[in-house]
């Protein structure tokens, strides 16, 4: 499966609704319609751009077509996780720096403000250079 | 064929209690990993994600506040890393200027990985291969979850 056409495919609202309906359970296109203002025609065109792009997966049951997420082709599960930890780390250290400063600093250690303003450096502050993960390059 | 298991880190300025909850609360989650979390953060409680249409599944196996966890991962529906496939362990230690996080993502011993992880020795290299700094690919997903 092509990024760009998972990513188009996304990029639509319907299709994302559609995605979250077939995540758990498998549904055939008049169910489907049947959360939707719009025709079965129109959704059956989504399902059509969601299958070529690798997103959901058509199952057979007797003479129904029923469609399944596709979380192999969501993404390549490798590619998910490479993408998923060093990135996902990232944002973790933002959210909690972003956080803990505000709500937590001042009471657990108020003379790191000191530190900031220039003042002598108590043995709890942060190291000049923190390294800001360990194994990337 | 067995591979290695894929690990990082990330050293940040605040100390391990105020980094833990964000691997237990569900509005703590989703601030970095994923759209929506339904967890139960107790021994064989639900541990569920969803990250960009990926629905991660599995269950919190050990918690030790705010030291370590183990958390069983898979993806539902997938039959490449299926629930229960994977293990992330978690490990919060205390370091002068705040918390080293690190993480380690490895298969299940062979015995248990052995009824449905396919395809995890495969992906796994690669893993490891991209986490060494080389290209996995272009990390559009990345971009558009942030715009």
């Amino acid at each position: 499966m092509s990024t760009d056409a998972a990513l188009k495919a996304l990029a639509e609202p319907h299709r994302r609704a559609i995605l979250r309906l077939v995540r758990d359970d498998a549904r055939s296109v008049t169910e489907l319609a049947e959360h939707f203002d719009i025709t079965q025609q129109a959704v059956s065109l989504h399902l059509k751009v969601l299958r070529e792009a690798g997103l959901v997966a058509v199952r057979r049951d007797g003479t129904r077509r029923l469609y399944v997420i596709d979380p192999d082709g969501m993404e390549s599960v490798q590619e998910f996780l490479a993408e998923l930890w060093p990135a996902g780390l990232d944002r973790l250290k933002r959210a909690v720096e972003s956080e803990w400063p505000a709500r937590e600093r001042a009471a657990h250690n108020p003379r790191r403000d000191a530190t900031a303003s220039g003042l002598s450096k108590p043995t709890s502050a942060p190291a000049p250079d923190v390294p800001a993960r360990q194994e990337q390059s | 064929m067995t591979a290695e298991p894929y690990q990082t880190s990330v050293d940040i300025a605040a100390p391990p209690e105020a980094v833990y909850p964000y691997f237990t609360r569900p509005d703590a989650i989703v601030a970095w990993m994923g759209d929506y979390a339904v967890l139960d953060a107790k021994p064989g409680g639900i541990f569920s994600v969803d990250i960009n249409g990926v629905p991660v599944r599995g269950r919190y196996l050990e918690l030790d506040p705010p030291h370590r966890l183990r958390i069983s991962w898979g993806h539902a529906g997938s039959d490449l890393l299926p629930p229960g496939a994977s293990v992330v362990e978690i490990t919060l230690t205390a370091i002068p200027y705040g918390t080293r996080v690190s993480i380690e993502h490895r298969s299940l011993p062979p015995e248990e990985a052995a009824k449905h992880a396919i395809g995890w020795p495969h992906f796994l290299s690669r893993l490891t291969a991209a986490a060494i700094g080389r290209n996995p690919g272009p990390d559009t997903f990345a971009e558009s979850r942030t715009g």
